[in-house]
């Protein structure tokens, strides 16, 4: 699957990550901006990973301001990052859930 | 009916968007969480907020609470997708909003049957409620209560119905008189839990209290509540007293002995015990626990009831 | 129940009174027109007793007058929930590039919520956040062996005449290499799309120039916001020095451009003090080299200026010989729809 249009969820409070995804052509390319991204960056990169991989993407680049959040959050933010980039806000993939 | 069995003194809001909020709110001991997909979320936000609430339902533990979401108004494009997504979560109840007719609960109904049907949620395990904001709501609030098996309760949302009823809210709360009234005796006629609307000001204590106080009174299941400091307020306005415990202990020896006995007759002091007196020990006793009225054998700790009330008759009369 | 952010309308005389008092107190003081007119949309976050304590606004893919007060906040939470507001607002227009102007000492507030620091002087800083960033802005565009002689220029071309053909000319003797970036700026006569064209066709017989859009990057430096610097004095050398020193550091460090030619400016003052900032930032890294604009004889220096003012007098006689044969083509077959234009009120730049 590609990316039709760039897109971004999420916002830059505490506990939350703004996720942006962009058309990419080498893999999936990661911007991490995090204050816990020595601990963290590595879980934080193999969930949004396994979320675009359950769409099938596997070129993008993706870029990522966290705030402090939750495994839960980070997945929740791609999930409607990626259904806005594939423009399928009204469609949830009900599969990726 | 499952509907007596759960104490929903407090139903607090969490904007559906907000992750903080929507981790933390199982913090604070609220009967009920209901999580906001609608007026807390702006339009361009809905989609990212239903996977908040999606994903938090699957990971967060919130404990003993009832799990309540509010859903976007029949009269959007969200509405659809929220439910499934909520029957997929596993919610336990689904709150539509600006409900005016018992035709709108039964759309919300087909559409949870068939979201159960598709995720392979058992039928009939997610329940609904109704938020009535509109003269026309209040009106039909029986035929809304009544509308199905899966209604755990109706509550007034005051804000939509006092500018419905082109007048605005006052400290005195006159102008929800009846609705109030109109939608607790729907609620109670239907067997169905009843709640009272949100009071916003936090810098007025005062008037928290004399509203709550005054809700109770009439026999509101509980409050709606918009920040988790309330809900220490609103559990010490529904504490019951010494009294009331000592009673309702009563009432369940005299159900233990009618049991010990054999007898299909309850009876208390010469007079048969019916089962409104039942529930509402019942009750008496489940809100006792919540406070932590009772020492581990069950009996009544006086001093905490005492410290407690204390601290609640205190605030009420700043 | 929580803070909240709402719109702020600046035509309502109550709110623009509130919002400008709230910045004034905050430090930020100019409220200069053209700093004010190119703002889409201004928010302000309000507290629980409907207090202002927070604001920021969109121009552009720019956003500006960003204040806030942290009385009785977390330090930083409602600075992070205006940018986000704003950041979220421009991805529903479809903006997912974002640059902010600002003072030095909020560097690292913005590099927090992502942003990328590209060049500051020491009254102002630039950082930009989002996609597509300038890494990917100078990935696009073709690069050169670096052992060779490569050149830049940046203008206008408002439109292209023979006094900038004469300038790429003098580069492209002396270079290997030219790229010409073309200034992205629809504020102009001739709109950017049809100001690159225009260069393009008019240099297409020089094989080593590189016709390159600005984009972001290369934008009428004058553009700048500068409503955080109260003296006047001080603007025009932030926005020039900020200028250059993008130039320098990302565009000619990437492309390794090793030379920037300028036209040399005898009206212009600004543009004076503009090719003096550059001499001053650019070298030694890169070189600067000033040339002497070519006139018509008879001391007629040739001007996107001079072909604008005969567009506008419906002297197109006088335009010909000022401009190459693909922009004269161009002005006559397209001269109505300049002249409306022009009568639109949209002429603007140089």
């Amino acid at each position: 699957m590609e990316i039709k249009k760039t897109a971004l969820a999420g916002t830059l409070e505490s506990s939350d990550v703004q996720v942006m995804l962009s058309q990419g052509t080498n893999g999936i390319q990661f911007d991490l901006d995090s204050d816990v991204a020595k601990q963290y960056g590595t879980a934080i990169k193999a969930t949004v990973t396994s979320v675009l991989n359950a769409y099938g993407i596997d070129n993008a680049d993706v870029k990522i301001v966290d705030k402090g959040a939750l495994d839960m959050v980070i997945k929740a933010r791609t999930i409607a990052a990626v259904q806005r980039a594939l423009d399928i806000v009204d469609e949830p993939n009900w599969e990726v859930l | 009916m499952a509907n007596e069995e759960r104490l929903r003194r407090t139903m607090m809001f969490v904007p559906g968007n907000n992750p903080a909020m929507v981790k933390d709110a199982g913090i604070f001991g609220a009967d009920s969480i209901m999580f906001d997909l609608e007026d807390a979320v702006s339009l361009p936000e809905k989609d990212a907020a239903r996977y908040l609430v999606y994903e938090a339902l699957q990971t967060v533990d919130y404990g003993d609470a009832e799990l309540v979401v509010r859903i976007n108004g029949l009269d959007t494009p969200f509405y659809k997708n929220d439910i499934r997504a909520m029957v997929k979560a596993g919610i336990d109840v689904i709150r539509l909003p600006k409900v005016e007719t018992a035709d709108m609960m039964t759309e919300l109904v087909g559409l949870v049957e068939e979201a159960e049907a598709e995720f392979g949620r058992e039928k009939g395990s997610t329940r609904v409620m109704a938020a009535i904001e509109s003269a026309m709501g209040v009106v039909n609030a029986y035929a809304i209560a009544s509308s199905t098996d899966r209604m755990m309760g109706i509550a007034l949302s005051a804000e939509d119905y006092t500018t419905d009823m082109k007048t605005h809210r006052y400290p005195d709360g006159a102008e929800l008189e009846y609705a109030r009234n109109a939608i607790l005796h729907a609620a109670r006629a239907a067997g169905v839990s009843a709640f009272d609307t949100v009071f916003t000001n936090m810098d007025d204590p005062e008037g928290f209290y004399r509203e709550t106080q005054y809700i109770h009174q009439l026999g509101f299941d509980g409050k709606s509540l918009v920040n988790p400091r309330q809900i220490e307020m609103v559990n010490a306005v529904f504490e019951p007293t010494e009294k009331e415990v000592l009673n309702a202990q009563n009432v369940i020896a005299a159900i233990e002995e009618a049991r010990a006995k054999g007898s299909g007759v309850i009876s208390m002091n010469g007079q048969m015990v019916d089962r409104p007196v039942v529930l509402r020990a019942e009750r008496v006793m489940r809100l006792a626990k919540a406070s932590h009225l009772l020492d581990a054998a069950g009996d009544y700790i006086s001093n905490v009831k005492a410290a407690n009330s204390q601290e609640g008759g205190k605030q009420s009369e700043k | 129940m929580s803070e909240q952010i709402q719109d702020i309308h600046l035509r309502n005389r109550m709110q623009r009174k509130q919002w400008q008092d709230f910045l004034v107190d905050r430090g930020i003081e100019v409220f200069a027109d053209q700093e004010i007119d190119v703002i889409d949309d201004t928010i302000g976050l309000f507290d629980e007793n409907g207090q202002l304590v927070g604001t920021g606004s969109i121009a552009g893919d720019v956003i500006k007058y960003i204040a806030v007060c942290n009385q009785g906040a977390e330090a930083g939470s409602r600075f992070n929930t205006v940018v986000s507001e704003l950041v979220s607002r421009l991805a529903q227009q479809g903006v997912f590039h974002i640059m902010v102007f600002t003072k030095p000492q909020y560097t690292t507030s913005f590099e927090h919520v992502g942003f990328t620091k590209l060049a500051d002087s020491d009254q102002g800083v630039l950082l930009e956040k989002g996609d597509p960033n300038i890494q990917k802005y100078l990935a696009a565009i073709p690069k050169k062996d670096p052992d060779e002689k490569i050149a830049g220029i940046v203008m206008n071309a408002n439109p292209f005449t023979l006094g900038h053909r004469y300038l790429v000319e003098t580069a492209a003797k002396e270079n290997d290499w030219v790229y010409v970036f073309v200034v992205n700026q629809d504020a102009s006569l001739f709109k950017t799309e049809e100001r690159v064209a225009l260069v393009q066709a008019g240099t297409k017989d020089l094989e080593n120039v590189i016709v390159v859009n600005g984009g972001s990057y290369m934008v009428s430096y004058a553009t700048f916001p500068a409503y955080f610097i109260s003296s006047p004095d001080a603007v025009v050398d932030y926005q020039t020095t900020l200028d250059a020193r993008l130039f320098k550091y990302w565009i000619a460090e990437d492309l390794h451009i090793q030379t920037r030619y300028l036209g040399s400016e005898p009206y212009s003052h600004t543009t004076d003090l503009y090719n003096q900032a550059l001499q001053r930032e650019l070298p030694p890294e890169v070189a600067v080299k000033i040339i002497p604009r070519k006139e018509l004889g008879s001391g007629d220096a040739i001007s996107a200026t001079s072909v604008r003012q005969a567009l506008s007098d419906g002297d197109i006689n006088k335009i010909e010989n000022r401009v190459p044969i693909t922009t004269y083509q161009f002005i006559v077959s397209h001269q109505e729809e300049l002249e409306a234009r022009i009568q639109k009120g949209n002429e603007n730049g140089d």
